[in-house]
């Protein structure tokens, strides 16, 4: 099944960063039809990855915001013009056509063709870490998400990491599993200390300074073998072993797919322009001389990319697109009189 | 930017750094851990888990003596020719395939043992 001229789109965007989120609500201001990409289950990109709750002092118009009230400000505004969302979504490939479309290779599915690409990959798309022991166990009870508790009910569960993550996915299923321990090469714990108080309460198992150095089992997982740094070893039966060792990002490869790089990032001109016509790059994905890496520019970029954009798709179109302040430009929200949705983030804040 | 590991690492090596760093651009040497500047993205995630409190933004070195020699370490261990290596570390892209280097950066190298 090919995808039809009717699926062709006018911009994808890769990565629902900030920068790729003001992309895609920009996208549909412009009047352009989108569908906006991300590796990630959830918006944010490395701020919902990295630091949901850390105050962003530089975003203009807020004195401070977090970062979960900046993300769910920037989805709800990219949702305004209905963009088409695929989270848990890898981009493995790019594809140049000869009628000077693209084809952006996505999740296994058909190529998303479209006329234009902006990638918004920050430092690349991020996955949770493999467990340096256990790793070919995955998906025959090595996990390292659990969209279902139900499914560990009467596990033994082993949780390996020492980050809230760990925590809390402990006590997430330690209400339907059978035990729970968790196993954590240092000695203290990075998770909040509430959480560890609480895993304690309920009778969660730490154990500390120990490491799982064998994962055995037949067609899946029974058991797990730690050694801790005193010498002792410990044989752990295990039907369910969650890998919460964090994400690791891996950064786009672009030369593969014909972009010029420097460190690793994509150069622009400014236009916001790869070395591929048609091809855009902003925020921490892209690269020029006198770039300064913030979510402050790369709003900017992301308004520049797909204002440059609209006009390769149409070169009779306006570089400017008027001013949003304008009646018949204003976005549907603010035309039915609801409150704009980030001033109800803001108020969250306080 | 980068962040950059300090004296309070030297002979502690928790390595919690390494477990959460996003780009994996933290490298293990002999007696502390090294942030390799062009590969950190300044997220700030190794700063909040050191124990020791033993990482600060470089941003904060500029007119801290000891701050400003570390930064300058960090960036060395990259940049010079480690004892035993035939040419300097550079950027490899990622700390996985390395290990415990086993040497230091000059500074450090030469730092005195409690």
């Amino acid at each position: 099944m090919s995808a039809g001229p009717d699926d062709v789109r006018d911009v994808v965007v890769v990565g629902a960063g900030p920068a790729g989120l003001f992309a895609t609500y920009y996208a549909g201001f412009r009047g352009l039809s989108v569908t906006l990409v991300d590796a990630q289950s959830e918006a944010g990109g490395q701020i919902t990855a990295l630091y949901p709750g850390k105050l962003i002092h530089d975003v203009a118009g807020f004195p401070a915001v977090t970062g979960s009230a900046l993300v769910a400000g920037l989805l709800s505004q990219a949702k305004e013009y209905s963009p088409r969302l695929l989270f848990d979504t890898d981009v493995t490939g790019l594809e140049r056509y000869d009628d000077g479309t693209f084809g952006v290779r996505a999740g296994g599915r058909d190529p998303l063709r479209t006329r234009t690409v902006v990638f918004a990959t920050g430092v690349g798309g991020m996955h949770p870490r493999a467990l340096p022991v256990g790793h070919e166990w995955h998906g025959r009870g090595v996990v390292y998400v659990v969209p279902d508790t139900a499914a560990h009910t009467d596990h033994d569960v082993v949780v390996v990491g020492g980050g809230d993550s760990a925590l809390d996915w402990a006590l997430a299923l330690r209400p339907v599993a059978r035990s729970v321990t968790i196993v954590h090469r240092r000695r203290a714990f990075r998770a909040h200390a509430a959480l560890i108080d609480r895993a304690v309460d309920e009778g969660i198992v730490l154990l500390t300074e120990a490491e799982v150095t064998a994962v055995d089992g037949d067609h899946r997982v029974r058991s797990v073998t730690v050694r801790r740094d005193s010498g002792e070893t410990v044989d752990l039966p295990a039907d369910t072993v969650v890998g919460a060792l964090g994400l690791l990002s891996a950064p786009t490869p672009f030369p593969e797919w014909g972009l010029e790089v420097r460190q690793r990032k994509a150069v622009v001109d400014s236009r916001m322009q790869t070395s591929v016509p048609g091809v855009y790059a902003i925020g921490d994905a892209s690269t020029y001389p006198g770039k300064v890496a913030l979510i402050a520019t790369g709003f900017g970029e992301a308004a520049t990319a797909v204002n440059n954009a609209a006009v390769h798709i149409d070169p009779g179109l306006s570089l400017m697109p008027g001013h949003s302040t304008d009646e018949e430009l204003a976005p549907p929200s603010t035309r039915t009189g609801q409150v704009p949705v980030v001033a109800t983030a803001r108020r969250d804040e306080t | 930017m980068t962040y950059v590991i300090g004296k309070e690492c030297i002979d502690v090596q928790d390595k919690s750094c390494i477990d959460v760093c996003p780009v994996d651009c933290i490298y293990e040497g002999g007696r502390k851990t090294y942030i390799n500047p062009n590969e950190c993205i300044d997220c700030g995630a190794c700063e909040l888990a050191c124990p020791e409190v033993a990482i600060f933004p470089a941003r904060k070195a500029r007119g801290n003596p000891e701050w400003e020699m570390f930064t300058a370490d960090q960036a060395a261990f990259f940049t010079q020719v480690l004892p035993g290596r035939d040419a300097p570390l550079g950027d490899p892209g990622g700390a996985g395939g390395f290990g415990s280097l086993g040497v230091d950066g000059p500074l450090v190298a030469g730092w005195g043992r409690d």
